[in-house]
């Protein structure tokens, strides 16, 4: 009997303490959001049970169908916009020269900053009064250049874009870089001995070894921008109007602003479904999720 | 010879714009946080003016010192949380058998995929009943909880290569698992565990979302929400608000000075390949 | 040598401590008490009277205007809510009676009857509900003005708008010369309400929204609502705005500060703007340039000209679940419109909602524009409270989300009527 015990290995108790912390904070809210989502529920009294009320509202409620469309226009324009970029950045400073190095130290600062932080900085740079913006195209006498992006309907979702591709391209350049630097250089080498010239060597070679790092860094834009909260919360909080409303923030404004948790809770139910649906889809199609022991990792 | 025509014009070209783009916001961030209200007000936005750390004073006169303290507390006590546990959690899953050790495993997979922000309602709610709102535990339990997949994720891959060998020549020496996980696993998965560290440490100082749901009082109250408070707080002037926000990022800021390329291998954790 | 050295070290380190710990626990025979505002000019006048206060700890937390009101929701809601809390009377203070969170004032009003004859009745009716009161005024009566810069005007030669006509031919003229007309914090929404406000009470008489605050069917759906708003939306088109005003936030600094610039030359806000105006673009008011007067009229409308919109006043509630509230009973009636209180709020400019004190706001540095709004309230025929105080928070909600769209043109009057006659 011992032997056998002892051929089991480590006791998978060792598990329990994060598997308990991991199960109250994060599993048990997946099932109470469900449950929560048959009630009316406003945060000071108790829930009581509303059957399907909320999610009837779901099918007819057009602001809520509006921020689905908002969310996914974002998840595709992100990575439209933040994709070629950080792809052909992250390569460019994958090369040695000092120069190289020099610059890339300058465009990972970004990553140093907090959503807050970033957010604040940008409302603050594009007011409409006195942020640099309007200073500057004021002065080289641009009156054609929009000075009011965030308070322009058609215009805000479009600056918002742009902010979270500042806040986040470094960290997919710093992807890119780690994939571009892996492939040896022999190959580049070889194929210019041939005669390849460099379009076509990033073309043939770059890109195709760069497969596993372009996966990695859509599947993190897509999902991420599917539930992106903190920097749009922060620099137009959903408007103006709902222009950008995305779905996060309709959750959000639903449940804290008009105190209708049930209705958010439906809105979060479905925000979960497509996250996970949207994940597991992606590892399935790119075979993302088998995790042999690699050398990399850490 | 050879490298000075692989110059890469459109190339630099870019990188220059780039350049910009990253910078000016950056030098407009520091010079404007050097001024007084006045001088936001009317001098030129690119030029320094003569720099005066008012501004700074201001912010630290508010509380600063105080969210500076909760935010490290906080920070501090997730990491330590999420190192101890998911390391635990690791080798367990790695070392164990059965389905239990891989049941384990796949539930910690499928926890990345949910999102931290559908989560805030029912969290808020349970974090209502354990009569916890409004204060740092509140904060502490959640984001450690939402930490733990990918910790758990980097520490199995990280201790699956190592060789059963090194378990083998232990056991033989009459150790238990309990003392092969702190004598062996803990030192040997040192890189991984800085790496998790850093990522943990980064996740729980910019979290905003707990903070704005679950505290509402200064004496709970962390850095990043102090910041969109601070907005609001001096409104026009934006030169403190920009203070608040370079001090802010002044310690990660200096992580990044002494150890640019663990920062950044943290911050990309196991998602570089 | 050494011994009596450390016997004695240690016998002073006792004595220190047990001074200390005595020290500490005849500090916690104090009561400890929470006190929520928000964020405004009047700040100043509110943290000293907390600090100046010796029988209790009372600790002063300030809120900005839009997160405060969530957060004291959930904080009502939370079994941890602060002793006192800043609210508005009306709908919004009325859900939390209804939910028991507030301790009912009357017993300890009518103890005192000078606490209670302090303030003028008909603000104290505006924290009342079914005979019982459940708030005390803690600012001044808070009518909305028309406030102008007169350098601006004298600048380009015209003159403040009395009609509703002088003041589409007064945004011609300005906008003709660049000048943004009026100032409005659109991000914000709630300053959109004044507009709404005086425009469907010069037209359709108070009448129209008391019809709607009682709940008549199709209230919203009066053409004279929806006159005012095609009204409103006449100014948008005419550039009455700026094309700024939906990404300005109101905070109390920003549009004060456009104002005394003269990037703007007028805005319709709260008599509080005195205040902030005085704070940050003082020299508006030493040279004499700020001006303020009532909204205009508009011919062949229902309404007074001289009918007025605003806040009665902002209140301070006790929540029922206070551990203290007999200390925070003492503290509102100590120093709330005491003498020291109600001279620091009249420094701002205030006209506190207290009887007797006309000789005071008629002398001061602040004399020209405090007596003119005293007359103005008192002469009043009528004193609209802000419409989202006045529904309930749900509707209060849609309404303001309503008058975004609306004043970014994304939806037509009638559109917006039939929302509202919808909402809840």
């Amino acid at each position: 009997m011992r032997a056998d015990r002892k051929r089991m290995g480590a006791s998978p108790l060792l598990a329990l303490p994060a598997l308990g912390l991991f199960a109250i904070f994060a599993l048990a809210p997946m099932i109470v959001v469900v449950v929560l989502s048959f009630t009316n529920y406003n945060g000071i009294s108790s829930p009581h049970y509303t059957g399907l009320a909320n999610w009837s509202r779901f099918l007819h409620d057009s602001t809520t169908h509006h921020a689905i469309w908002i969310s996914l226009e974002i998840m595709v324009l992100s990575w439209l916009i933040q994709t070629p970029i950080a792809l052909l950045l992250g390569v460019f400073i994958s090369g040695r020269q000092r120069y190289r190095s020099v610059l890339a130290a300058v465009y990972f600062v970004p990553l140093l900053f907090s959503a807050a932080a970033i957010g604040i900085t940008w409302k603050n740079l594009l007011d409409p009064n006195f942020g640099l913006l309007a200073n500057l195209t004021h002065r080289l006498h641009m009156s054609w250049f929009p000075v009011s992006w965030l308070g322009n309907p058609g215009l805000a979702l479009y600056m918002i874009i742009f902010i979270i591709a500042w806040q986040f391209i470094p960290f997919h350049m710093l992807l890119y870089q780690a994939g571009a630097r892996q492939i040896p250089h022999s190959i580049y080498e070889a194929a210019e001995i041939d005669g390849a010239g460099r379009v076509r060597q990033f073309l043939r070679i770059t890109l195709p070894l760069l497969r596993n790092t372009i996966v990695t860094s859509s599947v993190l834009i897509l999902v991420g921008s599917l539930t992106y909260f903190d920097l749009v919360f922060i620099v137009t909080g959903g408007g103006p109007g709902f222009a950008t409303r995305l779905l996060p923030l309709d959750m959000y404004i639903n449940g804290f602003e008009r105190t209708d948790m049930g209705y958010a809770s439906a809105i979060s139910v479905v925000l979960v479904a497509a996250a996970l649906t949207l994940s597991l889809l992606l590892i399935r199609i790119t075979g993302f999720g088998r995790f042999r022991s690699s050398h990399e990792g850490a | 010879m050879r490298r000075l025509f692989h110059l890469n014009i459109p190339g630099a070209l870019a990188g220059l714009v780039w350049f910009a783009i990253v910078a000016l916001p950056v030098y407009w961030m520091v010079v404007t946080s050097l001024r007084n209200q006045a001088g936001y007000l009317t001098a030129d936005p690119l030029v320094p003016g003569k720099p005066t750390s008012a501004q700074y004073h201001r912010v630290i006169q508010v509380g600063f010192l105080s969210y500076l303290r909760n935010s490290s507390v906080v920070t501090f006590s997730v990491v330590l949380m999420v190192l101890v546990f998911a390391l635990m959690a690791a080798y367990g899953i790695v070392r164990g058998r059965g389905w239990i050790a891989s049941g384990t495993f796949r539930l910690f997979l499928l926890g990345l995929a949910i999102p931290l922000q559908a989560a805030i309602i029912p969290i808020f709610f349970i974090v209502n009943k354990l009569h916890l709102y409004d204060t740092l535990p509140a904060l502490i339990f959640p984001t450690a909880a939402f930490s733990l997949p990918i910790a758990v994720l980097i520490l199995v891959n990280f201790l699956r290569d190592v060789p059963a060998e090194l378990y083998e020549a232990m056991k033989i020496d009459g150790a238990s698992e309990w003392q092969m996980l702190w004598k062996l696993a803990t030192p040997l998965s040192r890189p991984a565990l800085l790496t998790v560290g850093i990522f943990t440490a980064l996740g729980a100082w910019n979290g905003f979302l707990f903070p704005l749901v679950l505290t509402q009082s200064t004496s709970t109250r962390v850095l990043p929400f102090a910041l969109y408070d601070f907005q609001t707080q001096f409104g026009i002037n934006v030169p403190a608000v920009l203070a608040a926000i370079v001090l802010t990022t002044l310690p990660v800021f200096a992580l990044y000075l002494l150890g640019r390329r663990q920062l950044l291998t943290g911050m990309t954790a196991g998602f570089s390949r | 040598m050494k011994r009596h050295t450390v016997i004695r070290a240690a016998v002073v380190t006792a004595v220190a401590l047990a001074a200390l710990t005595a020290g500490a626990t005849a500090a916690s025979k104090k009561p400890n008490l929470v006190l929520w505002t928000i964020q405004r000019t009047e700040n100043a006048v509110e943290t000293k009277a907390a600090k100046t206060y010796k029988p209790a700890n009372v600790k002063v937390q300030i809120f900005a205007n839009d997160p405060f009101k969530q957060k004291i929701k959930i904080a009502l809601g939370s079994g941890n809510p602060p002793d006192m809390f800043m609210n508005w009377g009306g709908g919004g203070l009325r859900q939390y009676v209804n939910a028991h969170k507030v301790l009912d004032l009357t017993p300890y009003l009518n103890a005192d009857k000078a606490w209670k004859n302090r303030f003028f009745n008909n603000v104290l009716q505006t924290a009342a509900f079914n005979g019982k009161y459940y708030g005390i005024p803690n600012v001044g009566m808070q009518p909305v003005l028309l406030f102008y810069n007169k350098a601006v005007f004298r600048a380009h030669s015209l003159t403040p708008p009395k009609t509703w006509a002088d003041l589409l031919s007064v945004v011609k003229s300005l906008k003709s010369a660049g000048v943004t007309p009026f100032i409005l914090g659109g991000q914000s929404k709630w300053p959109d309400l004044m507009w709404e406000e005086y425009l469907v009470d010069r037209v359709g008489g108070p009448e129209a929204f008391n019809a709607i605050a009682a709940g008549k069917k199709d209230a919203w759906l009066n053409p004279d609502v929806i006159k005012a708003n095609t009204m409103l939306q006449q100014l948008v088109d005419a550039g009455a705005f700026g094309s700024n005003f939906s990404s300005t936030t109101y905070d109390g600094t920003v549009t004060a500060t456009l104002l005394g610039t003269g990037k703007g030359a007028m805005e319709l806000m709260g008599n509080w703007e005195y205040g902030a105006v005085l704070q940050n673009a003082p020299d508006l008011i030493k040279n004499n340039d700020l001006g303020w007067m009532n909204f205009p009229s508009v011919s062949g409308g229902k309404g007074n000209a001289k009918d007025i919109a605003g806040n009665t006043s902002n209140f301070y509630s006790i929540a029922k679940k206070s551990k203290n509230p007999a200390a925070a009973v003492a503290y509102l009636k100590k120093q709330i419109m005491s003498k020291t209180y109600v001279k620091g709020l009249i420094a701002l400019g205030n006209i506190p909602p207290v009887k007797g004190i006309a000789s005071q706001l008629t002398t001061g540095s602040n004399a020209a524009f405090t007596t003119w709004c005293y007359k103005l309230v008192n002469s009043a025929p009528n004193f609209q409270h802000s419409w989202d105080q006045v529904l309930s928070p749900n509707a209060a909600n849609s309404l303001l989300s309503g008058l975004d769209q609306l004043l970014l043109k994304q939806i037509t009057p009638e559109q917006f009527s039939a929302a509202m006659n919808k909402a809840k």
